[in-house]
């Protein structure tokens, strides 16, 4: 995005966009090739989400130029996916550890939930 | 968000879905390679821009045309994605799983009915029955919804981009445009990446 302030810039070799696009296709099969080995869904999920992860990285980095641009502009990058990150993980955790409190505390809503969950009579 | 929660409180849905091929792996996988494939024409037409000469010589015209023949092409593989996920949301709503009172997916016959489906077991050994399809169908549209909207404002800007193109207002010191709307489509790009696998790969 520098192009106003500097004559001369970066002009990124074909070999290096054939490059990562041929990573990107190649982590795609790995995506879906992994989604059929049957994993626990813990395991599936931290799979698909790294290998997405150096995909997105990939992306950034070579098509959108962040790897040759200034590094404020990498700044705002990782400090918008720090917020994001931050964002996801107390939502994530209130989630999880939901169910835990609400044995522990014995809600109502935790009782409800056990009825609800009883065998199903139809 | 509404995706996190939903993976947490209704799990079962998604071993509903990767049994009944309520969503389709090959057509997802696909439009990832489209996609990708646009994202690098896309990439080659600001590289072009680039390289475009300040006059107007033969070498400009070489690439300007260039520059132009990326773009179309961008615009021939966001167009390809858009047909697939037609073919994809038309196979939806056959099925009846479009949101709200047009949901008509019997998930519960779908599970009861159904031998091969083992189901999920709970606990205390009881099958759960997922009442969330209809949830997990919610969100899918929603997320590919407004991911398709930005497919087609990124048609819009590619061949905005193409006319001025051809009108040679780009070179070397001015293509902050191409740059920015290239900028936007990878985003694009970036988003379907990580939507792709929470859709229609992770269990």
């Amino acid at each position: 995005m520098s192009s106003h302030d500097h004559a001369e810039h970066h002009v990124t070799p074909l070999k290096v966009y054939f490059g990562v696009y041929f990573a990107l296709l190649f982590l795609t099969i790995v995506t879906v090739g992994v989604s059929y080995l049957g994993l626990p869904p813990t395991l599936s999920i931290i799979v698909a989400m790294v290998v997405a992860s150096i995909k997105a990285f990939l992306v950034s980095a070579w098509f959108m130029h962040l790897a040759h641009d200034t590094k404020f502009n990498v700044l705002f990058f990782v400090a918008s996916l720090w917020f994001i990150a931050v964002f996801f993980i107390f939502t994530t955790s209130d989630l999880a550890s939901r169910g835990r409190v609400m044995k522990a505390a014995d809600t109502f809503e935790y009782r409800l939930d056990k009825a609800s969950k009883a065998p199903a009579v139809k | 968000m509404a995706y996190i929660s939903m993976r947490f409180f209704y799990p079962e849905t998604f071993e509903l879905v990767q049994h009944k091929n309520l969503l389709s792996i090959p057509w997802g996988a696909t439009n990832t390679l489209v996609l990708l494939t646009s994202s690098l024409t896309m990439a080659l037409a600001v590289r072009a821009a680039q390289m475009l000469p300040m006059v107007k010589n033969d070498e400009e015209k070489k690439i300007r045309k260039s520059l132009m023949n990326y773009l179309l092409v961008t615009c021939v593989f966001a167009g390809m994605f858009l047909v697939i996920k037609y073919v994809e949301y038309t196979h939806k709503i056959h099925d009846g799983l479009l949101p709200g009172k047009f949901y008509s997916y019997d998930a519960w016959k779908a599970q009861i009915e159904d031998n091969t489906f083992a189901g999920v077991v709970g606990e205390g050994g009881e099958l759960i029955i997922t009442e969330a399809p209809q949830i997990f169908f919610s969100v899918y549209f929603m997320m590919t919804g407004v991911h398709g909207l930005h497919v087609l404002i990124g048609v819009g800007v590619i061949l905005w981009l193409y006319l001025r193109a051809k009108r040679g207002e780009f070179n070397r010191e001015n293509f902050a445009a191409v740059e920015n709307v290239g900028l936007y489509w990878h985003l694009v790009d970036l988003i379907w990446i990580f939507l792709f696998p929470l859709l229609y790969l992770v269990q």
